[in-house]
Order: structure tokens, then sequence, then C-alpha cells
């Protein structure tokens, strides 16, 4: 691995080059809900990203699958740079990469979005809540799907290009003429592993996924019903789901078709053309997301459905903490 | 590798219309692009702007020039299927998913158990067998429909008894005075069959209560769970593989079925709804 340094000072002319080839998304904080959020950032804003925060509140995905899009008539999409990518939505990409450029049928849209976007990685060196990557078996760090993975300390930025387009990238504007190291500074390794410790310990009595599929497969259907009961099927868990990708497609005129992000926890989600619907009751369909993410997507692809990025916990206007609900169905 | 966008359907044009029960028809279809399918694959069929649906062909796999889908009046997209004009053109994607593998039933029975409009697959699979039918022993089809007027493809069935090495078998759940065959759910139908067990296959296609009965009672007369061939209905809404509607556990019925075995799939959940 090699790391290239860049001065803090420095970094913004590299972004302004950036900008002359690529749209640039990065993480801004909203000072009122200190929240981090993706936005796309001009000459203007490059001061407002912040980098290193924790999660932000749109998955990566939303890059490669927007609400809506016409998968026919597909639009050309200007290239993109999208810096400060938490871990958990770059280990999700191994459930999206799985589906969506699945050798047999390669989705056009998905693969031209994913060509056309460089990812830089970031470190979380802060965590929410809700925060539980670690409980299944990833790091507050980049580990794999970046092109470049990004780590900050005491005014200077570390890169380290992880792929042959970041490796591309970093060549083509001098980063790589850069004094370059080949290990990682000892202060971010402290740092990163002060928020391993930190949420190993936030998050200690949480299973690992193998147990948690345990733990739900042997639950008490009492369980489903008592969380679901405070569901109202808005999904907002599926949405803002790192590896959740299921969609409707919308007929339109000329043969177009449209497609639309849809969830399993809305009711019809499954229904047949003669009304059967194994996902009809609320709580066969609450539980069902469950065994999606812990079961049945891990032995389709052998990659991790749930990532511990927390926001469907954040995002649930019923409050329901899906840790609290495993960790009930593991006592 | 397809090279095509895998959205995008071809054209077909509507040629001819037949009426097989009050609530069924059968549209005859001829791609404007070469298109071609293996028994068992389904297709998505497009009405421009309106909707898509999943239907198994029903015409031989053999005739490459034009499909035959037989379509149920089952909600919106179906109900405007019905009313397509001959000469108006449709949208077919696919064909998708893994058809029935004709191969293993070489030299073997073929106990076919069809329900409903679920002949609609089996009849393009009857097609395939009379067309290998040197490699094949014989073939039992035992159909259930729920009146008399609800039995599909009736001059095919003509066909089919006078076709040698093929029994036609039917019943219904509720007879009319024309009525001369079985009465009773299509399971009853088994209960005179003979046939060698041990060198059978048998396939089962039809309403997921028939089919979950159905199973059953082959695994009674002595089936192995790895020789009844079930035809699942899930919602197959992209046929790829990646909309998730038709997720039965760990499968999506769209691209690793819609046929199975019953070994393949007992323990998934939900597998009779």
């Amino acid at each position: 691995m090699r790391y290239y340094i860049v001065a803090e000072t420095e970094w913004s002319q590299h972004l302004n080059r950036f900008l002359s080839e690529y749209e640039l998304y990065a993480p801004v904080k909203n000072t009122e809900t200190e929240s981090y959020d993706y936005e796309q950032i001009t000459a203007e804003t490059i001061d407002s990203i912040y980098y290193n925060g924790n999660t932000p509140t749109t998955p990566l995905k939303t890059f490669y699958l927007p609400i809506k899009e016409n998968v026919v008539n597909i639009k050309e999409n200007q290239p993109r740079i999208v810096i400060g990518v938490p871990n958990c939505d770059l280990a999700a990409l191994n459930i999206l990469d799985n589906i969506y450029l699945d050798d047999d049928y390669i989705d056009p849209c998905y693969k031209q979005n994913r060509d056309n976007t460089v990812i830089f990685g970031k470190d979380c060196y802060t965590y929410k809540k809700s925060c539980h990557c670690t409980s299944y078996s990833l790091k507050p760090y980049p580990q794999e799907n970046c092109d470049v993975s990004m780590s900050i300390t005491d005014g200077m930025i570390y890169l380290c290009p992880m792929s042959d387009k970041g490796e591309s990238l970093l060549k083509k504007h001098k980063i790589t003429d850069n004094k370059s190291v080949d290990t990682i500074p000892e202060t971010i390794i402290s740092k990163r592993q002060d928020v391993v410790n930190n949420l190993q310990n936030q998050n200690k009595n949480l299973p690992d996924e193998k147990n948690t599929r345990i733990s739900i497969e042997k639950s008490s259907e009492e369980l489903w019903d008592k969380y679901s009961d405070k569901c109202v099927s808005c999904g907002a868990c599926s949405f803002i789901c790192p590896t959740c990708h299921c969609f409707l497609l919308i007929d339109k005129e000329h043969f177009e078709k449209v497609r639309s992000v849809d969830v399993c926890q809305y009711p019809g989600f499954a229904r047949v053309a003669a009304g059967e619907d194994p996902l009809h009751y609320l709580n066969k369909r609450f539980k069902y997301r469950y065994l999606c993410k812990y079961c049945y997507k891990p032995d389709m692809f052998k990659a991790l459905a749930c990532t511990g990025c927390g926001r469907c916990i954040d995002a649930c206007i019923g409050k329901i903490d899906k840790n609290e609900l495993i960790l009930e169905s593991f006592k | 590798m397809q090279t095509n966008n895998i959205y995008k359907p071809i054209k077909a044009q509507l040629v001819k219309v037949i009426e097989e029960s009050p609530e069924i028809k059968t549209l005859v279809l001829v791609p404007e692009e070469e298109f071609s399918f293996k028994t068992g694959e389904f297709i998505e069929l497009t009405i421009d702007g309106v909707g898509e649906a999943p239907f198994t062909p029903s015409s031989s796999p053999l005739d490459t020039k034009q499909l035959e889908v037989t379509v149920m009046k089952a909600g919106y997209v179906t109900d405007k299927m019905h009313n397509m004009q001959i000469g108006e053109y449709m949208g077919i994607r696919g064909p998708y998913g893994r058809g029935y593998p004709l191969e293993e039933f070489y030299d073997k029975e073929v106990l076919i158990l069809g329900g409903g409009c679920g002949f609609a697959p089996l009849r393009s699979l009857l097609y395939n067998l009379k067309a290998v039918s040197d490699r094949i022993r014989k073939v039992t089809f035992c159909y259930g429909s729920k009146t008399p007027a609800d039995c599909i493809y009736k001059p095919y069935i003509t066909e089919l008894r006078e076709t040698p090495k093929f029994e036609v078998r039917r019943s219904v759940d509720k007879a009319d005075d024309t009525w001369t065959e079985r009465v009773g759910v299509v399971t009853v139908l088994l209960d005179d069959v003979k046939i060698d067990v041990p060198n059978s296959i048998a396939v089962v296609c039809g309403p997921p209560i028939m089919m979950k009965f159905g199973t059953f009672k082959l695994i009674e007369m002595g089936y192995p769970e790895n020789k009844i061939y079930l035809s699942m209905e899930k919602n197959m809404s992209c046929g790829l593989g990646k909309c998730g509607h038709c997720a039965m556990g760990s499968f999506f019925v769209c691209k690793d079925g819609p046929v199975f075995t019953y070994e393949e799939i007992k323990n998934e959940p939900n597998l009779w709804i």
C-alpha cells in the first residue's frame, strides 16, 4: 500500500482541479441536526466539506440507484467523485454489485453510474449511537470497494489508491508526485483503533452476524408481533439501507421503463396475479426484512446484507431499534 | 453475457386471439426479431405504456416464428391484454429463468399434474415431449379445472388423446350434464393412474393449493423429492433476479426457477402461498 501525502492547505486546489472534469459530492454538516449528508460541491462550497465525520444520512447506493430512473432511454451522466464514503457503504457494494453487475444480466444504468463514479472512502473518527459495523467484522475505515482511501491527521491528508481508477486519478492530477509513505502513520492507526474500541464497547452485547442469524431463526412469533406493532410500513428502513435493492418497473410510452425504488415493507409487494400474498400481514413483512438481511442474502451472495450502518434505527418513525430487537431475540 | 439493454422489450405483433374460456384467451404473437425459448422458461409481456406481466409461453418451443401466450384476466394489465386488437404490437422481454430439464425425462414415464391456467406452461412442455416422444416411455397428463367451461385447450386435448404414448385424464370440481370424466379435485385422478413410479418423473403446475396437495400425493405414491418438478408462481417483475419481488428464501424464482425440484425448495418459506 502506498499513501500519498497532501497538506490540508493544498487540498482545495486539487478539488478545484477535479471540479473541471467531475461533479463532486461530499458530506456537509447540518449544524442544526448535527448530521452529515452528501451535497454537490462547487468551488464556493469546498470549505464546507466535513471530513471524517460519521455515516452520511444518505447511503452511497443513491448515487447508483436513484429513486427513479429511465432504464431504457438511458441518460448519459457526468463523471463524478464521491468523497467521504464510510466503510459500511463500501461493504454494501458486495451485495449491490452481485445483483446489478451479475454476468447474466448486467444492469446498464447501474453499470454506467458505477463506472462514472470515483469513490473516496474515509475513516470514521466519530460514530453514532446506532453505528455497529464492528459487530459484523467490519472496520470503521476503508477495507475494499473504494478507489481511494482518505485519512486525515495533523493537517495532512493520506490518500491511498485502492483501484486502477483511483490510481489513474491521482496520477493524472500529479498527486502521485507528492511525498508518499508505505505505511500509514501511527496517529491514524491509533485514531482508527480508538473508534474500533469505542464501537466494540458501545455494542458489547450485540451478537455477530452469525449469532444474530441463529437468534432470529429461533425467535418466537411474539417478538415479531411486539416490534412490528410499532411499524407503519413507511419503508424508511429500506430506503435508507445501503444494501436494499428492490424496485418496481413502471411502463412508459414507446416501451420505455422507469425503475422506481420499491420496498418489501409495502403491502402488495409480493402479491401475485391470482391474489396470493406471502407478505400480506405486517408482522410477516417485518420479519421477512430481518430474514433477508441475516439469512437469505448472506446465503445467496456470501456477503453481509446488514453492514451495521445503523441508518434504519435512526430513520424509523416508529422508533423501532433493530439492535434492541436483536438483543431481545438473543436473550 | 447480454449485449442489449436487459430492460428493453422487442416488439411482437398480435396476429390471432383464441378464446379458451370466459376468462382466458391465447394471444398469438409474431416477434419482429429472432426470438426463441426453452420449455418452462418465461417472458415478460408488455403493453406499451400500460404495464407488463410474466407468462410462460404455451406454444411449442420448436416453433420459432410465432409464440402463443395464454392470459387469464386477473387484473389491470391482463384486462388490457384481453382487449388488444389484431395487428397491434406488444413487447416481449426474455426468455428468463430455468425451464424443464427435458433430458432428465428421457427413458422415463412422465406424469404431469396440471390445474387451471397451469395448463399453459404444461402445453408447451407437452408439445416438446411429443417432439421427442421416441425418447420418452409414456406421458400421463392429469388436468383439473373448476368447471367444464373452464377447461382450456379443448381441441388440443382431442389431439393429445390421439397421440401414441400420451394419456389424458381430466377432472372438474363441479360437473354439468355434459361432463363424462372425473369429478373432484385433480389429485383424485392420481388414484387410478398406472405408472412405473421408480422410472418416472412428475411435473406439477397450477394454483398453489393444488401444487401443495399434488406434491404431497406424489410423495405418498413414492416419488422421490428430486423427481418432482414444480413450476413456481411468485411476483416476477423484472425477470432478471434484481427487483426482489419474487424472492423465496435464498432464491429469486425468476432467475433460479421458476422450475425447481421439490427437493431444492421444500424448506423455503411460503412455498405454497
